[in-house]
């Protein structure tokens, strides 16, 4: 079971946005910063193979500027 | 256990993603830099970057003291205070009651070093360049009160909380006169509980990160975030 | 940790979520100092163990600096302090009185319920019937004995809301000028200074001339322990770019240790040092001709003016013009030389003090307090000092700044702006028929309320009460049984059978002792308010704990005696809502160019403000084009007289009223301590402040001591005209007087040392010199 968390930073003024759409996605949980344009994204999935989905679908999203992991259990 | 393991990992990886993150800012057509954030202009108090690495010269001194150190107690040292980041108490008599800085107190407590008169370390001050000492540390001359006071002393902070086992405890207190981790953390004065066994690594905030860090003086800011350069 | 978040039946899965999202936000915080995670973040910390502390702005309930504080709450209890770092005042940075000033809400003897004298001794009561009482006395009393039979004496310490309706409901409701406070005792002459020269009350200046500066000169100012802060920002930039520090005093103290060069000087003779250092400026043409030519002019006053210590003393000064000549002839006395002989000051360091002054590459700033302030002729040396910043145009520039600090939180925001002194309106004086007009409009009082003459100041308000023309006095927040000089005098005028005295205060003391009603007072952040500092900046502070008991603001104490005396349409205020309303109300008065004040919002949400504000912008030096948009041009203005030009005054040397002899040898100087403040009623509930002083001395030089045979620690009677005290005698400790001198901090209610002092007064100012006394020492 993958548990990974990530810092993503979106594109100017997408934050929102694309925390929304990043929070449709199953095994995602989403946590904005108060006051920076920084996303603490957590992923948990039950497979390898998925978590590699999950993440090549979060990665070509456009609103993200930089996504960057930071620690992983598999 | 293989779970554990990767955790340790994870930890590391942690630590590389600060650098890798960093780097691929840098490369990408948003260029980082590091601004002075308004208050760094009216805050000479609190703590810049470069002291985070004060001390550093004495740092394997420290380490080669380790195993002699005080036996001062971390119940020791809020005793002497009356709140948890309230300025200590000055525990011995004055050598003069006149004096300012450099000629008093600055004597012991810039370096520290073992004093034979009061058997033990002197606490290396985190803020030399305060030269008022008796502006905030006074001694005590009586044991007895005016009147009883019913000030009530919250519960100190908890330490070594890291978030994993063995994962790196996070800071639990602010910067304010106390940048230089070393002087409170590495010097064989400091208390036996938060005393570090690793004083020669002196980039601190490598592996612990502060929890209420609403005092940094200075933060990153990409040129987007001040109206864009595209 | 593991095993703890285990004990909450967290799931392996949930904890490895935890785990990976807590690491995650530690490196965000990392990366983006500051950050921070809504209630993520804070529930982590949580876990983590850290205390849940809110963190709050607030200034220093102590002295005049006006240092910027976060109070941290937990709970319900103020529990821990640091500096405000957002605060442009200290940056950060406190005094051991400000770290611990939490703790000084919290002394055991609390006042929580309102006391009335009942067959002689204090009894617990209501605040209803206490406030019943107060309101039936003063009606009565003014029935019975007239208007200007009652009276109220606050402080500097009383906040900007506290001071405007004490002056409201005594000035415009009842319709009396007895309304005085502690600052006539700590402040007045620097008031008066600054209004014959200027024209304008407070400094042009602010702190920041502290980092511009190249050249300190502390005129009688124990800055190292009395503004700590401010000195060691001065020290601060003496590591940093090399300044000069020059304490020039009667006694060696820790300032004088730190400083480059101390000089010692005679007591009174200031007066002649100041004339010596204008006499070589304008010898060695050091004058700043265009600007002398283009903005000041000269003047002489009365001399000979006495030292107010009869019944009844009046005194006007008046100003006479005069030429440069007429001025460099006065100037003939002051030669250095000449004034060597008795100032115990070397022509040598007359000369090298003139010259720092004197070099046109030096950006100077003097600094004084009570050492100028409290001294027969504080009016006078407070106009010299200004005279060489004049003469040599160094002045409402950046680094060129004659600056008169205070010592109390709101002296200059409630007693010298709202002005609560007998002679004042929040605008103007009661003199001026267009500022009563004024008043009487805002007040909604009719104009004939408001007397046009003043009545008592301070000394003449105490001497009333003493003959009985004054019966009915109430005192906020002040502690006058310890601080009036010739103290029995006025404590047994007080104590007399036909007097009513009303104190509010929050602990016992000895003013409280001699109250017929004692009303508990909610105390600094137990209530909402502002203060202003010494640099002009007006500070807000929420109501931030509940007040103990039945504990009241001041503020709402006079509203809710002016109801009951029928002015309700002028204390109209929701009790949610009061300090807002009341300083809308209060702003009114200083609207303009000159004094606008920064909207109540704007107070909230920042660490202060310095007035002038104006279109949203604070002015931090006043009377130069440049920096204040009040003046005509970009240049000097001086707008607060009606040329535009400051006055340069002949002011001469007088003797102080009493000297040593040979009966009673030594002088007499009293003063503070860092640890205590004022009269100690606050900084000796704190533990750590009481245990580093834990009591009042006399401090002796070391050869006097030898001499008499007297060492450290033995006990020592000392006794003046009017009084005697024993005390600890304390010899080469912290401060060293020079022979023949001794010095007594006032701050021990055991060691009532105004007993002995001298109830002379600046006849300008009516401040009392505490500074110059005759005592005889004898060990016991």
């Amino acid at each position: 079971m993958p548990i990974k968390s990530y810092i993503i930073i979106p594109q100017l003024d997408q934050k929102q946005s694309l925390m929304d759409d990043i929070a449709k996605m199953e095994g995602c949980e989403v946590h904005p910063a108060e006051n920076k344009e920084v996303l603490v994204l957590v992923t948990d999935v039950e497979t390898e193979s998925e978590d590699k989905l999950l993440i090549s679908q979060i990665e070509s999203n456009k609103n993200i500027k930089h996504i960057s992991l930071v620690s992983g259990y598999e | 256990m293989k779970g554990k393991a990767i955790i340790f990992f994870g930890i590391l990886l942690m630590i590389s993603a600060i650098v890798i993150f960093d780097l691929s800012i840098r490369q990408s057509n948003v260029s980082a830099s590091v601004v002075t954030a308004d208050v760094a202009d009216v805050v000479p108090t609190t703590m810049l970057e470069s002291e985070v690495f004060s001390l550093q010269d004495l740092a394997y001194e420290f380490k080669e003291l380790e195993s002699i150190g005080s036996e001062k107690t971390l119940a020791d040292y809020y005793k002497n205070r009356a709140y948890d980041g309230a300025p200590p108490r000055i525990p011995h008599p004055l050598l003069n009651e006149k004096g300012i800085g450099g000629k008093s107190c600055l004597q012991c407590h810039s370096n520290g070093g073992y004093v034979d008169r009061f058997k033990a370390f002197a606490p290396i001050t985190p803020h030399p360049d305060f030269l008022n000492c008796n502006q905030c540390h006074v001694p005590k001359k009586t044991n007895n009160l005016f009147v009883a006071s019913d000030f009530k002393r919250s519960a100190p902070k908890h330490i070594g909380s890291g978030v994993l086992d063995g994962s790196p405890p996070p800071i639990p207190h602010d910067f304010q006169v106390r940048g230089s981790c070393l002087s409170c953390h590495g010097a064989p004065s400091a208390a036996k509980e938060i005393r570090v066994n690793h004083p020669e690594r002196v980039n601190c905030l490598q592996c612990h990160a502060p929890t209420n860090n609403r005092q940094i003086t200075w933060e990153r800011k990409s040129t987007e975030e001040e109206g864009g350069m595209e | 940790m593991n095993e703890q978040i285990e004990d909450k039946d967290l799931s392996r899965r949930q904890f490895l979520r935890m785990a990976a999202r807590a690491s995650a936000i530690a490196t965000a915080a990392v990366m983006f100092p500051g950050i921070v995670f809504a209630e993520e973040q804070e529930r982590m910390i949580e876990k983590l163990g850290a205390i849940d502390v809110k963190w709050t702005k607030t200034p220093c309930r102590f002295c005049g600096v006006g240092c910027g504080l976060k109070v941290g709450i937990s709970d319900g209890k103020a529990v821990a302090v640091k500096g405000d770092p957002n605060s442009s005042v200290n940056k950060g940075l406190c005094c051991v009185k400000g770290y611990h000033s939490i703790l000084a809400l919290y002394g055991n003897d609390r006042l929580t319920k309102p006391l009335i004298r009942k067959n002689g001794k204090l009894v617990e009561s209501t605040m209803e019937e206490a406030l019943d009482l107060v309101a039936s006395k003063l009606r009565n009393t003014i029935a019975e004995s007239g208007k200007d039979s009652v009276s109220i004496y606050g402080s500097g310490q009383w906040t900007i809301p506290d001071g405007y309706v004490a002056s409201k409901l005594f000035k415009g409701a009842i319709g009396t000028n007895n309304v005085e406070a502690n600052a006539r005792l700590c402040m007045a002459s620097a008031v008066t200074g600054f209004l014959s020269s200027f024209g304008l009350d407070e400094p042009m200046g602010c702190y920041e001339d502290i980092d511009h500066a190249d050249v300190f000169v502390l005129w009688g100012n124990n800055m190292a322990e009395m503004h700590p802060v401010l000195f060691s920002r001065i020290l601060d930039n003496r590591l940093k770019r090399s300044v000069k520090i020059i304490d020039l005093a009667t006694r060696t103290t820790r300032t004088s240790h730190a400083a480059d060069k101390s000089i010692l000087f005679n007591p009174q003779t200031d007066l002649a040092i100041a004339n010596a250092i204008c006499y070589e400026i304008v010898k060695n043409r050091w004058v700043n001709t265009s600007f002398v030519e283009k903005h000041c002019v000269l003047k002489e006053g009365k001399t000979n003016i006495g030292y107010g210590l009869e019944e009844n003393f009046q005194f006007n000064d008046e100003a006479k013009s005069i030429d440069f000549e007429t001025y460099e002839t006065f100037l003939e006395d002051y030669s250095p030389e000449k004034v060597a002989a008795y100032s115990g000051v070397s022509a040598k360091d007359i000369k090298y003090l003139a010259s720092l002054y004197g070099n046109p590459n030096n950006k100077v700033m003097s600094l004084w307090c009570m050492g100028p302030n409290q001294h027969t002729r504080g009016t006078w040396i407070n106009n010299l000092i200004y005279n060489i910043h004049l003469l040599t145009g160094k002045i409402s520039t950046p680094g060129n700044s004659p600056f008169s600090l205070t010592g109390q939180p709101s002296a200059c925001g409630t007693v010298r702006e709202v002005g609560t002194l007998t002679h004042k309106l929040p605008h103007g004086v009661v003199m001026n028929e267009k500022d009563r007009e004024m008043a009487a409009e805002i007040w909604k009082v009719p104009v004939e309320n408001i007397p046009s003459k003043p009545t008592h100041h301070t000394v003449s308000m105490f001497r009333a009460l003493d003959r009985g023309d004054i019966r009915f006095m109430w005192i906020q927040v002040t502690n006058p049984m310890v601080t009036m000089p010739h103290l029995n005098r006025y404590r047994n005028g007080a104590k007399k059978d036909d007097r009513f005295i009303v104190v509010s205060d929050v602990y016992p003391t000895p003013t409280t002792d001699i109250a017929d009603v004692v009303l508990p007072s909610a105390m600094w952040i137990e209530r909402e308010g502002m203060y202003g500092n010494s640099e002009r900046r007006t500070q807000h502070f929420n109501q931030l704990l509940q007040p103990p008991g039945e504990a009241m603001s001041d503020t709402w104490q006079l509203i809710e005696v002016a109801r009951r005396l029928g002015f309700k349409e002028q204390f109209p205020w929701d009790e949610s809502t009061h300090i807002e309303e009341i300083w809308k109300e209060y702003s009114r008065f200083h609207v303009g160019k000159k004094h606008g004040m920064a909207p109540y919002e704007v107070l909230k949400s920042q660490a202060g403000a310095q007035w002038p504000y104006v279109e949203g912008k604070e002015t931090k030096w006043r009377y130069h084009g440049k920096y204040d948009p009040a003046c005509k041009g970009d240049t000097f203005d001086f707008y607060g007289k009606p040329d535009g030009k400051a006055w340069i005054w002949a002011r001469p040397y007088e003797p102080a009223p009493e000297i040593p002899d040979s009966d009673y040898p030594f002088w007499l100087c009293t003063g503070r301590v860092l640890e205590h403040w004022h009269t100690g009623s606050m900084t000796r509930r704190v533990p750590i402040l009481h245990q580093a002083v834990p009591k009042s001395y006399v401090e002796l030089n070391p050869e006097d001591a030898k001499r008499l045979d007297i060492r450290n620690g033995d006990q020592v009677k000392l006794i003046s005209r009017r009084g005697e005290i024993v005390m600890d005698a304390s010899v080469d400790q912290r401060g060293k007087p020079v022979s023949g001198h001794v010095f007594v901090p006032f701050f021990d209610e055991s060691y009532l040392i105004n007993e002995l002092t001298l109830d002379a007064y600046c006849p300008i100012s009516k401040q009392p010199d505490y500074k110059k006394c005759a005592v005889r020492i004898e060990k016991i």
